[in-house]
């Protein structure tokens, strides 16, 4: 499925959103996404951010327009895909192992495969002490973290995020932001990040999109050019700060 | 000190209550028919045991062929009216219809359909009991977490795989909230079903015991009756706290201990 440089990997042509025959959710989505590239979604709260997320992932129809990802229709596609949600969404009645495998076994992955990969996952997301724990026993942050190792364990080639940090301390969400660049720069995938914070974005992404509300449309799109790898330091930079106050900025235009 | 109040309060509670009962005897003077003491129902008790034991034993089996039946059938009422929005809308009126009918009124008629003696006293053990594990089942199928079930779609899942792995396991606690009502309820329908059902030849449990006793006015015995079907009461109960404990304890916020 790897693509020429050339060509985006998921295209948004005129997508149109409408849930029933309600408003207009998403209108005149033009969007054209590089593999690798690092989308960061932040617009007004009910501007469609996560109807975008699920129709990008086929949980929900789209109803206008299109939406190509490598030449696939999103629900032919999204075996492909995985979906990180605000609340780590675990089963709670299995192991933080087991927890990590439960997509991987439904992709009917071979056991000793499942094995060994969630190990990798483990400890790639640094949980390899707590893989006997119940989801009960851990922390929001370390939640999190499991919800993430599951949805890499099947090497996704996109990867859709609707704020999962936003039910964090700020220490912990700067810390896992880290982490989640560190992981990507090992796993290159195509990801789509939805925010509240600005900041958050503007460290993550390779570009951003600033969303109007009723209806969602486009009103900004802005690159973001820090050489990876980012660091904590990054952030103390004066060009970052610019780019914050600029976004901000935006943001505060189209929130009236 | 608190793990002693435990056992040390309701002995306590449980001594005056009993000084109380030797006052009202002492100073209201009834005969023993109206108010036997404590001590004369630990005797009846003891005289009666030929005729409490095996009755205890029917009522105990009875209890737990009736709440089998209403755990086994209330599960499938549930996983029918979850198949589908229209299978509820069409159908849960009618359980809540089931559920209000007073069931005494119906006795007459089970004896008639399915004789006297263990087939009605199930029966009524079931209808007494069946109504709590539908209305729990039925909700937790249809109140999985919905990023779950979208995390589910997103990988393909079959439906199977979602049944078994998502929609069974989510609903298990609250399953096991209406199996636990249930439990309670079980001896307390058998009971009631022989004594409305039961009779010598068919099946002589507890309910049928009473009808014995209340006839002679052996009202000592009466209260041995009550003291053996508590005692059933709390085994059953027991038993089934013991499963939802066995099932939930590793993962359920219900089964957990107080951790510090
Ligand atoms: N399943 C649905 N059925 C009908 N309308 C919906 C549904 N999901 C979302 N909507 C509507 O679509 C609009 C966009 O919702 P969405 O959840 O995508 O917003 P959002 O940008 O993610 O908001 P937030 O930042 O608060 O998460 C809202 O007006 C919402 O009411
Ligand atoms: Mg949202």
């Amino acid at each position: 499925m790897d693509r020429p440089n050339n060509t985006p990997l998921v295209t948004l042509r005129n997508l149109h959103k409408q849930y029933g025959g309600g408003e207009t959710v998403l209108k005149d989505i033009n969007l054209a996404v590089n593999q690798g590239e690092f989308i960061g979604l932040i617009g007004p709260s009910g501007c469609g951010k996560s109807t975008l997320l699920k129709m990008i992932a086929g949980l929900t129809p789209v109803t206008g327009g299109i939406l190509d990802i490598a030449g696939k229709t999103p629900s032919d596609a999204r075996d492909r895909m995985s979906f990180i949600f605000q609340e780590a969404t675990l089963l709670p009645w299995l192991t933080v192992h087991k927890n990590i495998q439960t997509t991987m076994r439904l992709h009917r992955v071979d056991k000793q495969e499942c094995l060994r990969v969630a190990d990798k996952m483990a400890t790639l997301v640094g949980l390899e002490n707590v893989k006997g724990f119940y989801p009960r026993q851990l922390s929001g942050g370390m939640q999190m973290r499991v919800s993430i190792a599951r949805a890499l364990s099947i090497s996704p080639q996109i990867l859709l995020l609707d704020e999962p940090f936003g039910a964090l301390d700020e220490m912990t969400r700067d810390h896992l932001n880290e982490e989640l660049l560190r992981i990507r720069s090992i796993e290159a995938w195509t990801a789509f990040f939805v925010t509240h914070s600005v900041s958050e974005a503007v460290f993550l992404s390779t570009e951003i999109i600033v969303l109007t509300a009723n209806p969602g449309t486009i009103y900004k799109k802005i690159a973001v050019d820090f050489p990876y790898p980012r660091t904590a330091k990054t952030r103390e930079s004066p060009e970052f700060q610019r780019l914050v106050g600029e976004v901000s900025h935006h943001l505060r235009s189209v929130d009236r | 000190m608190k793990k002693h109040l435990i056992w040390i309060l309701p002995t306590i509670t449980g001594s005056v209550i009993i000084g109380l009962w030797y006052a009202i005897i002492v100073i209201g003077g009834q005969p023993d028919y109206v108010l036997p003491s404590p001590w004369q129902i630990l005797q009846a008790c003891v005289t009666e045991r030929h005729l409490l034991v095996p009755a205890a034993l029917r009522t105990g089996f009875a209890a737990i062929v009736g709440f089998v039946a209403a755990v086994g059938g209330g599960s499938l009422i549930a996983l029918l009216l979850a198949s589908s929005r229209w299978v509820k809308m069409s159908f849960y009126p009618w359980v809540l219809v089931m559920q209000m009918t007073p069931l005494i009124v119906l006795v007459p008629i089970f004896v008639l359909w399915f004789g006297e003696g263990l087939p009605s006293i199930t029966a009524i053990t079931f209808g007494i009991c069946f109504f709590p594990v539908v209305a729990n089942t039925t909700m937790g199928l249809v109140s999985t977490d919905k990023n779950l079930l979208d995390l589910f779609k997103m990988s393909n899942a079959s439906f199977t795989q979602e049944f078994f792995l998502l929609r069974a396991p989510y609903a298990l606690p609250y399953f096991l909230t209406g199996v636990k009502i249930a439990g309670t309820l079980a001896p307390i329908g058998a009971i009631t079903g022989d004594f409305l059902a039961g009779t010598a030849s068919t099946y002589a449990g507890l309910g049928y015991l009473v009808q014995n006793y209340r006839s002679q006015i052996m009202t000592a015995e009466l209260f041995a009756v009550a003291f053996v079907g508590c005692l059933i009461g709390f085994i059953f109960v027991a038993a089934v706290n013991f499963v939802h404990w066995y099932l939930l304890h590793n993962w359920h916020e219900s089964s957990l201990k107080a951790e510090h």
